[in-house]
């Protein structure tokens, strides 16, 4: 198993639980050849720092739309987020991006490394957008506590698909962001990659108390989490 | 934004190696190389055409009229700060030795020359060294031939009017060499201060008055303005309207760099989008992530522009010095025709390969970064990474008009830019409706045996709009190369043509009717070539009579001498171009004018002209304008009579031969014919032969400069599927076929879209070509099937060859490294 608990701790002293987002009616439409489709209907979701809470639904439930508007990527057609105190709504692309920038982390289910940088150069891509003069030092360090020191040179398609998800991982976490968004992290990995990565994620939790919100299929992920909400046809059940 | 800089910079070495900004990059060096040598090439080449215009005249301005000049004029330049200087010329008997011969004198000040030198031998054929342009009172120079016909020695005497002179100098070169009627003797340079005491000049006799001022083009072209009510036979001379074949081989040549420069630019932009565009595509997944990591627009652009930025200082300066290389190679080539003193370039250029990089890259990339710059992060979750252009359509015609507004900025000519320009956008109609059509028959018909084949060319019709992109890609890169082609081998065989070996070097002179034979036969039996005598009489204009009522504008031709001739069949190197040529000698009196001087005049068809010849007065009715190929060589004329007109004026007999240089004949011909008259145009032809093919060089150079920035466009074209390729043929690969089949089904795919696009190229080459030949260079147009068929054959080889070689690579690469990419 593969822990993290010798990375610097810089969330460590917050126990106390309290809301880190706020999902308020969110709805979202978009238009289709048939008319106006509605991906999200009404949602509410309040998620405390320090959890790790899934998002389990069918395909097509709106379980990804429903991510990317938590974290910022997308807009909803109604409705309001509080991401750490900023309403991320309210907000244009511009000012939600450098919410991101400094406390929120991505891990993808196609992984999305860039072809052609290596490992090293992937994990320090958010470090070098803040401009960070240790961008090297730290993703080094990163891509140790997760095991990956040998393959630091190596480019994506000379990696494993768990390795893919690793480095992704060690991406994610390299700025130590306060929540970070899972979108299938485990959807393309074979079952002992699964419970590695599964495995990684919790324990960044638990050494940093950093939270994490997964959207998964995975049943046993979901139920290892502190939180699950279902999603079906846009609504979340309770 | 800093921070966007900062890691622009820090990616611009790996951006550039791995293959995204290379194409880019390539494109821009071509075109900033294909734009800065002409630039380089013409800026020196201007000077030193200048320069020899300059010796054609002596001076900077020349003022000449047939009646004396105001000294008022030389006094205001003077006090302007001109140099000035002052020749009279004039027709009059040279005597010495008991023998006597009509000689053109030239009456100098001491300034004279103000541009080129006077050079002078003694009789031993030694150079003297000379600092001025005048003898001392006294003394005269002389011309070689007058030496020979009157077989003068060192300090001779010689006569003119009432003054015997001292012959102190042979002439071996001066600038301003006479013309017309003055040309035919030899010349003797006297000093103007010895010109009273020759009394020669008398009330009616024939004199050309010379003023010369030389100054820089400021101070000529404000002394210009101030002289004030200049009299209306006072022709003024100035450096741009020297040397007419000089002129049109420059022209026609400038012509050319121009269009191949415009040609090198088009194609380095549209390889430059294509480039931009697989820039965009492979950078869109680093752009949606960077965002979902935190990057904003501002970061996104800046890192762009930053490296756009140090890809166009890298490129001009490359392109820059290619640029620079390419025209000193030209230069030391033409070393010999423009000598070593040339002044260095100026920036010019410099600025010129700048405006042209900034350019073509905001043109070409702005589209894609704008598409850039709006990447949602959203794309990223749902693995969405295709491009949808349709809402920049404002953006594209900005980078259009950029593009446009730097073509006329950069080339000065409205009128190439605006219709190369427009029937590119016509090439690209017809290109992209043939493409769709031809795509849409394939979709129907694509059941050929060889699953192979049948698979690339059914790929064809499945990648609708990306192979209707290429066809008009290919079609017009092709296009433009066949056309430049055409045009570069049409322009030199009309060069080869004007100045061919035989181009006639001699001109014969007061040739009478009972000599017409003996010099046929002299000419005959010495060599073998055919002599044609033209007509030639010598007569005044007296007056125009309007047919229409509108004024003409006939006063500087009015009682000048005018050659007239008469022919019965239009003769060669005459096109008319308005009214008609008679068809018999019964034809009422008329004459047929050179379309120039009736324009000057403002002539009509049916203005009458009343002319006087031998002592004999007439009128002819205008009936025709020609065009006159003057840069022939063969006699021309501004007036031709119609035969029942010309045939009873009292005439002469004018031939043109081409007689070898170093033969006896003319030596012979001149002993046997005493009373004819010769003219040596050998210096002459040599120097425009040399121009002609300088030009002709640089016009190789630059085409080839177009070339490549055409197979750069092809290549570009190529590469832009070829990530979208390498994923297909993974994927056929593990889904079973043979290398053998995909290979097939790629030669099939490039092979057909190599024939779609040779075979309409050809149809639009060959109308672009006959466009550019006829309008822009005003030259016969015949389509050359060699250069047609095998443009069509080296196109589509190439797209064929390099398309294959471009997807290669994927085919014999294991399937599975290029599938974890994705």
């Amino acid at each position: 198993m593969i822990t993290v608990s010798k990375i610097a701790t810089k969330n460590q002293e917050r126990f106390v639980k309290e809301s880190i987002l706020e999902v308020q009616n969110i709805t979202k439409e978009v238009n289709s050849p048939e008319g106006v489709l509605t991906i999200l209907k009404d949602v509410n979701l309040t998620i405390n720092s320090g959890d790790v809470t899934s998002i389990v639904g069918p395909s097509g439930s709106g379980k990804t739309t429903l991510l990317a508007i938590m974290a910022g990527l997308d807009l909803p057609s109604r409705g309001r987020i509080m991401l750490m105190g900023h309403e991320i709504t309210a907000m244009n692309e511009d000012k939600r991006a450098q919410v991101r920038s400094n406390d929120v982390g991505f891990v993808f289910q196609s992984f999305h490394l860039l072809p052609r940088l290596s490992a090293l150069d992937n994990v320090m891509l958010p470090l070098e957008i803040l401009g960070d003069k240790n961008a090297k030092k730290k993703s080094m360090e990163a891509l140790n506590q997760i095991g990956l020191e040998k393959r630091v040179k190596h480019l994506p398609n000379q990696l494993s698909g768990g390795e893919k998800q690793r480095v992704a991982i060690a991406r994610a976490m390299v700025k130590q962001p306060k929540i970070l968004f899972a979108d299938e992290p485990t959807g393309n990995l074979d079952k002992t990659s699964t419970e590695v990565i599964s495995d990684l994620l919790f324990s960044i939790n638990r050494s940093f108390q950093t939270t994490i919100v997964i959207v998964t299929h995975d049943l046993l992920l979901a139920k290892n989490c502190e939180t699950m909400h279902e999603l079906d046809e846009g609504s979340l059940k309770c | 934004m800093l921070n966007g800089f900062y890691y622009g910079l820090k990616k611009f070495w790996f951006d550039l190696t791995s293959g995204d900004l290379i194409i880019l990059f390539f494109s821009i060096v071509l075109a900033v190389t294909a734009i800065s040598s002409v630039s380089f090439l013409g800026d020196r080449l201007q000077s030193s055409i200048q320069q020899q215009a300059s010796v054609v005249l002596a001076a900077d301005m020349v003022f000449r009229s047939t009646s004396p000049l105001p000294e008022d004029y030389l006094t205001s330049a003077t006090n302007q700060g001109l140099r000035v200087a002052k020749t009279i010329s004039f027709l009059s008997m040279a005597l010495a030795n008991n023998d006597n011969l009509l000689a053109s004198i030239k009456a100098t000040t001491s300034a004279y020359p103000l541009r080129g030198t006077v050079v002078l031998k003694d009789f031993k054929g030694e150079v003297l060294s000379n600092e001025k342009g005048t003898p001392n009172s006294g003394y005269i120079w002389v011309e070689p031939k007058l030496v020979e016909a009157l077989n003068l020695k060192q300090n001779d005497q010689l006569v003119i009017g009432n003054t015997s002179f001292v012959v102190e100098a042979i002439l071996d070169d001066y600038p301003d060499r006479n013309v017309g009627f003055l040309a035919f003797s030899p010349t003797i340079i006297t000093n103007i201060a010895d010109l009273k005491s020759m009394g020669v000049i008398q009330t009616g006799s024939r004199v050309v008055y010379r003023q010369l001022f030389s100054g820089t083009e400021n101070q000529v072209n404000l002394f210009f303005d101030s002289v004030s009510n200049l009299p209306e036979e006072v022709r003024v001379q100035r450096l741009d309207e020297v040397g007419d074949q000089l002129g049109r081989t420059l022209d026609r040549s400038t012509r050319f760099f121009n269009l191949a420069g415009l040609f090198t630019i088009v194609i380095a932009a549209i390889s430059s989008m294509i480039a931009a565009r697989r820039y965009a595509a492979r950078h869109l997944l680093n752009t949606a992530l960077m965002k979902v990591f935190g990057a904003s627009k501002k970061f996104i652009l800046s890192s762009q522009i930053c490296q756009l930025l140090i890809m166009i200082v890298l490129a001009t300066s490359v392109g820059l010095c290619c640029g620079y290389l390419i025209q000193s190679l030209l230069i030391s080539l033409l070393d010999e025709l423009i000598g070593s003193d040339l002044p260095p370039p100026s920036l010019q250029p410099v600025f010129i390969g700048f405006l042209t990089s900034v350019s073509l890259v905001f043109a070409a990339t702005a589209p894609y970064l704008k598409l850039l710059g709006e990447a949602e992060p959203i794309r990223i979750l749902r693995n969405d990474f295709a491009f949808h252009l349709k809402n920049n359509i404002g953006v594209y015609t900005l980078a259009i008009l950029t593009l446009t507004a730097f073509l006329l900025v950069l080339l000065e000519d409205v009128n190439l830019v605006l219709s190369i320009l427009g029937a590119m956008c016509v090439l690209v109609i017809v290109l992209s409706v043939l493409g769709y059509f031809v795509v849409w028959l394939l979709s129907l018909y694509s059941n050929v045996s060889g699953s192979g084949w049948r698979m690339g060319l059914r790929n064809i019709s499945r990648r609708r709009n990306a192979s209707i992109l290429q066809i008009v890609v290919f079609g017009l890169s092709l296009t433009f190369l066949m056309a430049l082609t055409e045009t570069r081998t049409d322009l030199l065989e009309s060069w080869k043509e004007t100045l061919k070996e035989d181009t006639p070097n001699y001109f014969f002179f007061n040739i009478q009717d009972y000599e017409t034979a003996d010099i046929n036969s002299f000419f005959k039996d010495r060599l073998e070539q055919p002599i044609t005598f033209t007509p030639l009489i010598r007569g005044r204009l007296l007056g125009v009579t309007s047919s229409s009522g509108e004024p003409v504008k006939a006063q500087n031709m009015i009682e000048r001498e005018a050659n007239l001739t008469w022919f019965d069949a239009l003769p060669e190197n005459n096109l008319v171009v308005e009214g008609e040529w008679w068809l018999s000698d019964l034809a009422p009196p008329s004459v047929s004018v050179d379309k120039d001087i009736a324009a000057s005049m403002n002539l009509s068809i049916g203005d009458r002209l009343s002319f006087t010849a031998g002592g004999m007065s007439f009128e002819a009715t205008v009936s025709s304008f020609r065009e006159v190929q003057w840069e022939s060589f063969a006699p021309n004329f501004f007036f031709i009579l119609s035969p029942g007109l010309g045939r009873d004026l009292p005439q002469s007999f004018i031939t043109s031969l081409n007689v070898p240089p170093d033969s006896r004949v003319a030596n012979e011909f001149i002993e046997r014919f005493p009373t004819v008259t010769s003219v040596d145009l050998e210096a002459a032809l040599s120097q425009i032969r040399s121009i002609v093919n300088s030009a002709s060089l640089a016009v190789q150079a630059i085409f080839i400069l177009s070339l490549f920035a055409g197979i750069l466009t092809l290549v570009a074209a190529i590469f832009s599927s070829v990530d979208q390729r390498k994923k297909e043929t993974a994927v056929i690969h593990t889904m079973g076929a043979t290398r053998r089949t995909i290979f097939a089904a790629v030669a099939a795919e490039f092979l057909g879209l190599g024939i779609l696009s040779g075979l309409t190229a050809v149809l639009a080459a060959m109308l672009f070509s006959g466009f550019l030949s006829t309008q822009i260079f005003e030259l016969n147009y015949t389509p050359n099937p060699i250069i047609f068929i095998s443009g069509f054959l080296v196109g589509v080889t190439s797209i064929a060859v390099a398309g294959m070689l471009a997807v290669r690579q994927a085919i014999y690469s294991p399937a599975i490294l290029t599938l974890r990419n994705y």
